[in-house]
């Protein structure tokens, strides 16, 4: 009975570890934020961001690689 | 009872190394940073460049990257010349390397000749780019043809007290351009925020105002309104990006699939 609740357990376990383990390489790559609707929180940092992105930096240069 | 528990340790090392398979197509997504950047080809086209023509959609944002990629182009030239006075000292054939420099004193005129209203500009922007990237490697590959590393590596101290002074009349042009094309954008925000700070915009352009008091001027207002009005500013401006991005993502397909394309 015990070897049986031990296989069971271990069973329990490795099943667990294939769920964190499918959890942790879907959902880490999805970085973009999701904003569902006006209640969500958007702080500063998500304000300046996008409004960085609107503009040019007047030092930004293209790089064509060094000739030596 | 030693059945069940071969068949579990089995199951067990059968999830690691599926966990192991994963983690590797996860990592193998992902280019080495420390590389040199991609070679840009015809079907390729790098994440560098893809944002370099989100603001090619009109002839000023056309303007804009055809100066900068001339006075990329030129300031190779001129650290190019340098290498090779520096070789004529050193009594190398210096041939094949005079006839890159001329090259590209070519490709120099056909940026300066390009039409930035046309709808090919991307495409023009695109392949000279490329141009000016295969001469840069071939000059790059010819010298280490001659010298050995410690000889280059000598030379590149030499070339590196560049005088900037040929450079500064492109810098100051391009980050007046630059202002121009910030100017308009300060417009296009003010537009989706519903109010215009003109004094604010003359002061930037003049140069009075850095960029950065700028924007943090703009975020300052944005964060007065209302947490509705907050989101609806928010979410225009990300659709406005997000419309950019596709954009050059469309054109970098385009590229992908028959080496040609047009912006939308």
């Amino acid at each position: 009975m015990n070897k049986k609740t031990m296989s069971i357990f271990l069973l329990f376990i490795m099943l667990f570890s294939v769920i964190l383990i499918y959890i942790y390489f879907n959902l880490s790559t999805t970085e973009e934020k999701q904003y569902n609707g006006s209640n969500e929180t958007i702080s500063d940092e998500d304000i300046l961001n996008e409004i960085d992105q609107i503009f040019l930096d007047e030092d930004s240069e293209i790089e064509i690689g060094e000739m030596v | 009872m030693k059945k069940i528990l071969n068949i579990l340790i089995v199951l067990m090392i059968m999830a690691s190394l599926a966990s192991l398979a994963l983690a590797d197509e996860e990592t193998g997504e992902y280019p080495d940073e420390e590389n040199e950047p991609e070679e840009l080809g015809e079907g390729n086209l790098d994440d560098e460049t893809e944002e370099e023509i989100e603001i090619m959609n009109n002839s000023l944002g056309a303007e804009i990257r055809l100066l900068q990629l001339e006075k990329a182009i030129m300031k190779n030239i001129l650290i190019g010349e340098k290498a090779v006075e520096a070789l004529k000292t050193m009594e190398f054939s210096i041939s094949n390397l005079e006839d890159i420099l001329t090259e590209m004193l070519l490709l120099i005129e056909e940026v300066q000749n390009a039409n930035t209203s046309s709808n090919d500009s991307v495409q023009i922007y695109v392949d000279l780019k490329m141009d000016a990237r295969n001469l840069t490697k071939k000059f790059q590959v010819t010298i280490e043809e001659l010298l050995d590393d410690e000889k280059i590596k000598e030379l590149r101290e030499r070339v590196r007290e560049l005088a900037g002074d040929e450079l500064e009349t492109y810098s100051k042009k391009i980050r007046n351009k630059i202002r121009q094309f910030n100017r308009n954008q300060l417009y296009r925000l003010y537009g989706i925020i519903g109010e215009t700070d003109i004094l604010l915009i003359d002061e930037y352009v003049s140069g009075n105002f850095s960029l950065d008091q700028v924007k943090l001027q703009i975020c300052k207002i944005i964060n007065q309104m209302t947490k509705e009005k907050r989101y609806q500013i928010f979410s225009e401006i990300k659709e406005d990006n997000i419309r950019k991005n596709i954009q050059a993502k469309e054109f970098g397909e385009n590229i992908h699939s028959d080496g040609k394309g047009k912006p939308q």
